[in-house]
């Protein structure tokens, strides 16, 4: 471990004040001993930086795909005091309410049979991909208004979806105090010929098949069975929300010296909750936030339509598992020595992992905690895990959002070939589909931590706890 | 003069050299292009932008910024770029060719810009400065 850092528990380390000048609180991560030897110094001064903000409440922390960021580091967890505490861009990130879906099916990986590369074919050509990729609905700037207020309901009122996919959403696929006149107009003119696509970097929509069930009451409780076909999508908010973090990140940089806010990391750009500057990042955030669950509602119901074409199976018959923001900041309730009080929670790459009876859950799953998503690299496992009452007692009911970058997009071009990557994960029976074989190597799995090890910790550390392990079929790539 | 991808895990850093800030500017430009986009040709497609900014670090990132959302929503890929930078003010004229999936599509997205370790130094000669692009 990097000097300076403090182990007190098992999986468990603190960073102590004075790490970085100014932390106002310690900092906390877990990290298993493996997981160790990745962990880049930038990422733990990285979470230092966060402790200095004003008004932080209790630590500063990170899950264990902890990695070097810029503002907050990527796995980083904060809340702030609603009174004292700041909001921040640097704690959502760029592309806010990235986050991912998961969607059963009827089928079996059998059904699949002879009928994979036509299933990945036809999903590429329903859901637009990468750069450049521009959506087939066609949105009036009235309607991009909507979307950013009512969420992923827009594209259900529209038939896009079901009542039933709503409540299996986090927020229900629209969260609150969202202000739309926040939004610029450049946002809006990114996000309206783009609602329902993917996007690139590591966005997808994958084909899984249930490998292996680890707590069969809460697979029952969340309708998973083992061998089940299921898909994945994960995107954000595009161009959008890209565009909604950099107008606010400047009026928000113009506003440190007006609230007298020191900043070690000009990318720690950030407002008091509850000013002006602070209040209209939050309404368009939440915007954004909404623009995104309306996303992936849009590219659910596509590939819904592929599957029913394709293998003669009802619409109803693909249940929404639940949906997880990954990058997003919100106001919520947690303990705070004891009494619940309202803070308002950051997390960047850190999924919400609410445990049994906490509120906002949807009411069926209340028994066992909400389900959590992680999905894994390119070729790799995706997890499905519950949330847990640790998580709410330790980390603001928050654990981690995937796997978590080992290796620099320059040394993955250099060590693998996109083409190569795409015939060895076709020997294994995991199709791939994208604009270009040179963005698979970006994405290969070797580029992130083990998904497994970084589930174990989180399940280990009582964050979450495992309870479905799924295997990828095929993907289509942004 | 020229810009090089130096070791950055997560996302992508540049290191991006000018004589002049009018040359670091436009290199910058051209390394953001380069990530997202691959090759590119002057085929006639042409834009220009104004901005004003309180430094040159605020301006290099408005101005990124704003490449970034021309190119997003008017479809063209920049590969020339013409930057004049007068105290606070900036004008530059860029030039590029419509976006074609077939050619464009080797890159990585970009998401922003970061502010993270953005300083322009003076070393030597030169203009130098490290670029956090959020991919």
């Amino acid at each position: 471990m990097l000097e300076g850092i403090n182990k007190i528990g098992d999986l468990e380390w603190e960073v102590p004040i004075g790490y970085v000048p100014d932390m106002r609180v310690p900092g906390r991560f877990f990290l298993s001993r493996t997981l160790a030897e990745t962990l880049e110094e930038g990422a733990v001064r990285q979470l230092a930086n966060v402790a200095t903000l004003p008004g932080i409440v209790r630590h500063s922390l990170a899950m264990p795909d902890i990695h070097w960021g810029y503002g907050f580091p990527i796995g980083g967890v904060a809340a702030f005091d609603m009174t004292e505490g700041v909001i921040s861009p640097g704690g959502v990130g760029f592309d806010i309410n990235c986050g991912v879906r998961l969607i059963t099916t009827p089928l079996t990986e059998a059904d699949l049979a002879g009928k994979k590369r036509e299933l990945i074919e036809r999903l590429f050509a329903a859901v637009p991909t990468g750069v450049g990729g521009k959506s087939g609905l066609r949105i009036s700037n009235k309607e991009v208004v909507e979307v950013m207020q009512n969420g992923a309901r827009w594209a259900v009122e529209r038939g896009l979806g079901t009542d039933a996919d709503l409540v299996r959403c986090e927020e229900e696929g629209a969260m609150p105090g969202a202000d739309p006149d926040a939004v610029s107009g450049k946002a809006r003119q990114r996000g309206i010929p783009q609602l329902g696509t993917l996007g690139g970097g590591n966005h997808f929509l994958e084909i899984q098949v249930v490998q292996e069930i680890v707590d069969p009451e809460a697979a029952r409780v969340f309708g998973v069975t083992e061998g089940q076909v299921c898909f994945m999508v994960h995107c954000g908010s595009r161009g959008l929300g890209h565009q909604v973090a950099t107008d606010h990140l400047r009026t928000l940089e113009h506003a440190l010296a007006k609230y007298r806010i020191q900043l070690p990391d000009r990318q720690l750009a950030c407002a008091p909750v509850d000013s002006p500057e602070g209040r209209a990042y939050y309404g368009a955030m939440a915007s954004a936030a909404n623009y995104a669950w309306a996303n992936r509602q849009v590219i659910m119901h596509e590939a819904r339509n592929v599957f029913t074409q394709l293998f003669g199976i009802d619409y109803d018959e693909m249940r929404l598992v639940y949906d997880v923001a990954h990058n997003v900041a919100k106001f919520e309730r947690h303990d705070v020595n004891g009494a619940a009080t309202e803070v308002c929670v950051h997390r960047k790459g850190a999924t919400r992992a609410f445990g049994p009876g906490a509120p906002g859950i949807p009411h069926e799953y209340a028994a066992v905690g909400q389900p959590v998503l992680i999905p894994g690299s390119m070729g790799t496992s995706s997890y499905l895990l519950c949330g847990t009452a640790a998580a709410m007692q330790k980390t603001w009911g928050s654990t981690c959002h995937g796997a978590g970058r080992v290796l620099s997009r320059s040394k993955a071009k250099k060590e693998v070939r996109g083409r190569e990557l795409r015939e060895q994960l076709a020997g294994a029976g995991i199709l791939v589909r994208a604009h270009s074989d040179s963005v698979l190597a970006e994405e290969a799995p070797e580029v992130y931590k083990p998904s497994h090890e970084v589930v174990r910790i989180v399940h280990e550390a009582g964050l979450s706890g495992t309870v479905a392990r799924l295997n990828p079929l095929g993907v289509i790539k942004g | 003069m020229s810009f090089e991808e130096l070791e950055h895990t997560a996302d992508v850093l540049m290191r991006v050299r000018g004589a002049t800030l009018n040359e670091l500017f436009e290199e910058a430009g051209r390394a953001m292009f380069h990530v997202m986009y691959g090759s590119c040709e002057d085929r006639g497609a042409g834009w220009r932008i104004d901005l004003e900014a309180e430094n040159p670090e605020s301006l290099l990132i408005d101005y990124l910024s704003e490449l970034l959302f021309v190119s997003e929503v008017e479809n063209i890929v920049f590969c020339a770029f013409d930057v004049d930078i007068q105290s606070t003010r900036l004008s530059a004229v860029l030039r590029g060719e419509p976006f074609d999936p077939a050619r464009h599509s080797a890159g990585a997205h970009i998401k922003g810009i970061s502010y993270f370790g953005l300083e322009i130094v003076k070393e030597e000669e030169n203009y130098v400065v490290d670029i956090i692009f959020d991919i």
